[in-house]
């Protein structure tokens, strides 16, 4: 049977092995595992993709030429249908890389099938202003931090300041 | 009995009625509350009354002439076949723009009629007051709607003796009967919390206590929308054949835009609460999550945008604009009014704080929906100013919203262990220890089963992380509390973030590692593909009376038989595929049917995705709404709910708690 004093000794150490393991050895053990295992996630090969994986690349990089709002992976239409054929077609060949057979649809159906717009021209604001926004965001966040630091949460009355400085006489007198 | 052909005009009727109630409603408790009348003020609840059985009423005739097949009406003959089961027959009644529009009627007069029945004994309180005057406004607008550019009972042309009924989408699966009304449930809810809003916006009280009386009609918003857009998922999954559950089709994305400022709102109104901070952030929010279901109804209902999903044959889109401009003219004019009051007596004293990373998670969840809106209508804007089309589609979006997700994940990681006011250095190293190691765990077992990217793996260590967190902060409130620690905001909250950390995981697993094939099958030759062998057993023909197709039986692992078919729906031609899906807990093996696959042939084309974890995404989803449930209880009390547990209080708000005189 332990006695107090022991349990409160024995409590301890396992606090302070608990704040060791917490300190700072202990987190970069783990940040280390962290980026070796991810490190190794990032550059481990999935092996070449299949012809069927490429198909469904491509195909959701299109939209389908008749349909409202659905991409020639998604369509079922006959015309999504053949444009995916054709898109098998040209992978089997082994000739062409994804954006010249997305190239040669584009010409083939002469239509603007691409569902990714370009970054260059007037359709570059549709990459640039989601940064603009975020960029405005963490600057106007920024300010609020630093305002709402110079500024005191809340300001004392003079009669919250007399509560306040009896309750010191008080303690005082004690 | 009804004669059939009396709908119409018993449904105009009807309609015209509920428009009288709801204009009587608005006017009598303005004219109430400015002549401090009690009596007429407490009147409103029949006007309510009389407001929800016409919607209700009306909704019932439609229907009734839906299913008795009522061809004298220009929707029925529409929606409407002499062939299409009764399921279908009941759910054609929300198929098409009209009785969509019906449906969004009839939850916005229970939404009201609840609201005057909640509140009966403060009828003559100024707050809900205003409150019901801004939903008999809303109100008499769908009223006008149904009554003029979609009318449901307009006359049809004579002789029509049959129509094509609903879209053959939308008589496919049993999903149909659910996830429309649910995700309308959230979508029009968000019109309460508005409504109380613009209330505490002309009374003054901009103080606390209106949110926490709303509070659980926002958390029961929020939680259908969440439930209808997990369904919709869900449905695109088993009925459209490409195997995915969401497309960021315009018409998801006018779900999703409100979901998005919605659960921006739920997180900061926590700090308004606490802190009494951010009041012009929360009203903005909620103004912008109102406005947000007229503007999607706009895009998806005007015929501005094409999608898979939207009805856009109507007239509907100038008055949807014009009801979208004076929502916004109205709610900003009366928070710029209000700028006074609106003044946060705080201050957030450091970013490492619970506050902190609140503002911060609705920096995130407003840049998502603006990216998302910019996205949508993108395409409009090039074709307005330059005069050709472009498509945005699901690339752009994934793309956008891979760091929104991996910083959400952080946050939700970091937060739930975040104290209010300050946090330090060494607070967040004990706090956040063991939930980091969860995330590299997360990371390692992945790994181990061959895992690959850089991107699903450090999202699945985020939300291991966060997982890690959400079930610290369980643990240590069971420990005190035991069952009890489950229920309350804080609680309940850390279980929907269970079921978010399961989704998201689930969607990047399912969205980076699908792999699909082409497999021509022969009969009694098994091919293999992905682990797994297809046999195709044979290939059989069905009819219906509204259809006829093909169906392959398909045995999959020498275990069970599964049936991908095509399905031409007589009346309207097209060719709709059905897969067949093998659910498992790792994978699911969703099977396809692909065109030219002939009755009594010995060989079919199919196409075979592996889909990993989906599953997850429906245990996700449902742990997200036992999370809501839970936090809809009341948890470990401090003070009473209707006090605001902000310390200072505004003088302005005292006097005018008072109602008025009788």
């Amino acid at each position: 049977m332990t006695t107090t004093a022991e349990t409160i000794v024995a409590g301890d150490g396992g606090n302070r092995l608990n704040k060791q393991v917490k300190g700072w050895p202990g987190w970069i053990a783990l940040v280390a595992i962290a980026l070796v295992a991810l490190i190794i996630g990032a550059t481990r090969s999935s092996g070449p993709l299949t012809d069927d994986d490429r198909l469904d690349g491509i195909s959701q990089r299109l939209a389908c030429p008749v349909c409202d709002g659905e991409s020639v992976y998604e369509s079922q239409s006959p015309a999504a249908t053949g444009i995916r054929q054709q898109i098998k077609a040209l992978i089997q060949q082994g000739a062409y890389s994804d954006d010249q057979i997305i190239q040669y649809i584009e010409t083939k159906f002469d239509a603007k099938t691409q569902l990714v717009p370009k970054a260059t021209g007037f359709d570059s604001l549709v990459w640039a202003l989601p940064v603009f926004a975020g960029v405005c965001a963490v600057a106007g966040l920024a300010v609020a931090f630093r305002r709402w630091k110079m500024s005191p949460d809340t300001v004392p009355t003079e009669a919250d300041q007399a509560i306040v400085d009896a309750a010191l006489r008080e303690q005082g007198d004690e | 009995m009804l004669a059939a052909s009396m709908n119409g005009t018993v449904g105009h009727s009807i309609l015209l009625v509920g428009l009288v109630c709801a204009t009587f409603g608005a006017l009598s408790t303005v004219y109430g509350i400015r002549t401090h009348d009690g009596r007429l003020l407490r009147s409103t609840q029949r006007y309510a009354i009389g407001v929800a059985l016409a919607g209700v009423a009306a909704f019932a005739v439609m229907e009734r002439a839906i299913v008795q097949r009522d061809f004298s009406l220009k929707y029925v003959q529409t929606v409407g076949s002499a062939d299409t089961p009764f399921l279908f027959n009941v759910t054609a009644i929300w198929s098409a723009l009209e009785g969509s529009i019906l449906l969004w009627l009839v939850i916005l007069v229970g939404y009201t009629v609840v609201i005057a029945r909640r509140f009966r004994k403060r009828l003559d309180d100024p707050l809900v007051a205003w409150a019901l005057v801004v939903m008999f406004v809303v109100c008499m607008f769908f009223f006008l709607l149904t009554l003029g550019p979609t009318d449901a009972f307009a006359r049809g042309a004579e002789g029509i003796t049959s129509g094509p009924g609903p879209n053959p989408l939308l008589q496919n699966h049993i999903l149909v009967l659910f996830h429309p009304p649910i995700l309308y449930l959230g979508y029009v809810g968000m019109t309460v919390p508005f409504a109380f809003a613009i209330a505490a916006l002309i009374t003054g009280r901009v103080g606390e206590r209106w949110l926490t009386e709303t509070r659980r009609f926002a958390l029961f918003a929020w939680a259908f929308l969440t439930i209808g857009i997990l369904l919709g998922g869900w449905w695109s999954y088993e009925v459209l054949g490409w195997s995915g559950v969401w497309g960021w089709d315009p018409v998801e994305n006018a779900s999703l835009l409100p979901w998005l400022t919605g659960t921006a709102y739920i997180h900061s109104v926590l700090v308004q609460e606490r802190r009494g901070m951010l009041r012009v952030w929360n009203l903005t929010l909620l103004v912008s999550t109102f406005a947000l279901t007229i503007l999607g109804t706009f895009l998806t209902r005007s015929g501005v945008i094409k999608s898979v999903h939207a009805f856009s044959n109507g007239t509907i889109g100038p008055y949807l604009l014009g009801f979208f401009g004076l929502v916004m003219v109205v709610s900003l004019g009366l928070i710029a009014w209000r700028g006074d009051r609106l003044r946060s007596p705080g201050a957030i004293d450091s970013p490492l704080s619970r506050e902190g990373a609140f503002l911060a998670n609705n920096v995130l969840f407003t840049l998502f929906a603006f990216v998302v809106l910019l996205g949508t209508v993108f395409p409009l804007i090039v074709e307005a100013l330059q005069n050709r089309t472009i498509k945005v589609g699901s690339p752009y979006f994934e793309s956008l919203s891979i760091p929104f997700g991996i910083t959400l994940l952080f946050l939700m990681a970091i937060a739930p262990v975040l104290p209010w006011r300050k946090a330090s250095g060494e607070l967040l190293r004990e706090r956040l220890f063991w939930p980091a190691w969860g995330g590299v765990v997360a990371i390692v077992i992945p790994l181990i089963f061959g895992a690959n990217g850089l991107a699903p793996l450090l999202a699945f260590g985020l939300g291991g992380f966060a997982g890690g967190s959400a079930l610290r902060q369980l643990a240590l409130a069971t420990r005190r509390q035991g069952v009890r620690g489950l229920l309350g905001r804080a609680n309940g909250g850390m279980i929907v973030h269970l079921g978010v950390i399961i989704v998201a995981i689930a969607l990047v697993a399912s969205t980076s590692y699908t792999h699909s094939s082409r497999l021509i099958l022969e009969t009694g030759q098994p091919a293999a593909y992905a682990g797994h062998t297809f046999e195709l057993v044979e290939v059989q023909k069905f009819t219906t009376p509204r259809s006829t197709g093909v169906r392959a039986q398909i045995l999959v692992d020498n275990a069970k038989t599964y049936a991908p078919a095509i399905t031409t729906f007589t009346n309207f031609g097209d060719n709709i595929p059905t897969p067949s899906v093998r659910n498992g807990i790792v994978n699911d093996i969703y099977l396809t049917l692909e065109s030219g696959a002939k009755a009594g042939s010995t060989t079919a084309a199919i196409k075979v995705f592996i889909k990993p974890l989906i599953v997850w995404l429906w245990i996700g989803g449902a742990m997200m709404v036992a999370g809501t449930a839970l936090a809809g209880f009341p948890g470990k009390r401090r003070r009473r709910p209707t006090e605001p547990t902000s310390a200072p209080v505004r003088l302005d708000d005292l006097p005018q708690e008072e109602p008025v005189n009788a």
